[in-house]
């Protein structure tokens, strides 16, 4: 990449620029957090329950969050800190927007990365990551609330049923998202088992010691993962 | 259970909408200022073909997945889990798994309006925990990732497998029948059927699992009669 473009990719002003974005996920988070506590009051929740609540999210969060982490480095390379920075922060995992900023340079007819690169298939770049997410960004914001009323039709007001409604809805998910690496086998199948069966054994051991249940999870897939690494030479 | 209801309503659905789609219609001008600001300070803007052109390319890869995958995790994100969660992103490995987690820890009954409380809380602290680290390394650089040995770096490539292993257990050993009539779906469509675009596969593998257990709910309570 010529010296040029990569002090543009670096400037201050896309740093402010994706300052922006930034904020609004945190601020949104923020509001969403009040509210939830407002509600918590409204409806006599316990506040320790909820902090509890709050905790286990944020433990949870702390493995795979340095995954993703470790894969940023990668793509600051090539579309600077501060775009990745943005682009990380909401909707569109790295391969997403990678994959997006790639079809973006090609439709100007450059190859992504390459010495050709330039600041006209940078902007390209933008607007196949902008485009792209606007599509999640999109749909979310016109039809969450139908997709509200359709789940009440569905449940029915009546909690047993919506109770595994919502469990079996987790169940297919991660069924789908654990059988791709059941069937790559090897280490990734080993993780996924791993991982599971550490899950049942830390969820036991959480009956006896009540304090380690918000662990958990954070635990079990830390374990899974070693075990697969470890299998992985 | 109806004045609870409407308690509920007025001190969450509500605001939890009005913030939501602010905050979303906010982000949609957010996500384009980079492109306005490369417009502004380098005049460079492509043409009109060229973006029609970029934005046929992307949507033909992801366009399906902008309805799907809120659709299909709609049950488990809940309202104001789909607003931060289809912002802010990493679904499948940050986002479903915080809430879960929450809820489990919180033992509250999934579905119920408790469990939207606890869903959002962990939704939210899992978004500020990741936008910290994103943050930190955006501006550290390579020398944060320093503190990491080689083996560990490379350990967390499979810690995705071992969140999708756990994750599933942990709603399996609740319900068991469940669990077990869910796993032949994925694996028959991907390993044998093998045409489908992942876009029907997904809501194939939770509608399916749904129905399943929608057809074992009434069986179940057939047989208790």
């Amino acid at each position: 990449m010529n010296p040029e473009l990569l002090k543009i990719i670096n400037s201050f002003g896309l740093w402010v620029v994706a300052l922006i974005m930034v904020s609004i996920v945190f601020i949104q988070a923020g509001l969403f957090m009040r509210q939830a506590l407002k509600a918590a009051t409204a409806i006599h929740m316990p506040r320790e329950k909820c902090m509890k609540g709050l905790r286990a999210g944020m433990i949870t969060a702390v493995g795979p969050s340095i995954a993703i982490v470790i894969i940023m480095i990668g793509m600051m390379a090539v579309v600077g800190a501060p775009m990745t920075w943005m682009r990380l922060s909401i909707i569109g995992a790295a391969p997403t927007e990678l994959t997006a900023a790639t079809l973006g340079a090609k439709a100007v007819g450059v190859d992504f990365g390459s010495p050709q690169y330039d600041l006209y298939a940078f902007a390209a770049s933008n607007w196949g990551m902008a485009l792209n997410d606007f599509g999640w960004l999109f749909i979310t914001a016109l039809f969450a609330t139908r997709l509200e009323s359709v789940r009440k039709k569905v449940g029915g007001g009546n909690p047993a049923w919506l109770a595994l409604l919502t469990g079996a809805a987790a169940i297919g998910a991660f069924a789908y998202l654990m059988s791709g690496n059941l069937l790559a086998g090897g280490p990734k199948a080993i993780g996924v088992i791993a991982g599971g069966i550490s899950m049942i054994l830390f969820l036991q051991l959480a009956k006896r010691y009540p304090a380690l249940k918000e662990y958990t999870l954070g635990l079990a897939m830390v374990v899974g993962m070693f075990i697969a690494a470890f299998f992985a030479k | 259970m109806a004045e609870q209801n409407e308690v509920f309503q007025n001190s969450f659905i509500r605001p939890v909408i009005r913030i939501g789609i602010i905050t979303l219609l906010i982000a949609w001008v957010g996500n384009f200022l980079p492109c306005l600001y490369i417009y502004f300070r380098y005049g460079i803007f492509p043409p009109w073909e060229t973006i029609l052109k970029i934005w046929v390319m992307v949507a033909s890869v992801y366009g399906a997945f902008y309805i799907v995958e809120p659709i299909s995790y709609y049950a488990i994100l809940g309202l104001s889990g789909t607003y931060m969660s289809f912002l802010a992103g990493n679904i499948s490995n940050l986002r479903l798994p915080c809430s879960a987690m929450a809820q489990e820890a919180t033992g509250v009954e999934p579905g119920s309006q408790e469990a939207e409380v606890i869903s959002t809380l962990g939704i939210a602290g899992s978004v500020i925990v990741n936008t910290i680290g994103v943050t930190l390394t955006a501006i550290l650089g390579v020398t944060l990732l320093t503190v990491f040995p080689p083996f560990v770096k490379k350990a967390f490539a499979y810690i995705l497998p071992a969140v999708f292993g756990a994750v599933f257990a942990q709603f399996a050993i609740k319900y068991p029948v469940v669990g077990l009539m869910a796993i032949p779906i994925p694996l028959i469509l991907l390993g044998w059927v093998k045409i489908l675009p992942v876009w029907v596969v997904i809501p194939a593998c939770v509608f399916g699992t749904v129905a399943l257990a929608r057809l074992y709910y009434q069986l179940r309570l057939k047989g208790e009669r």
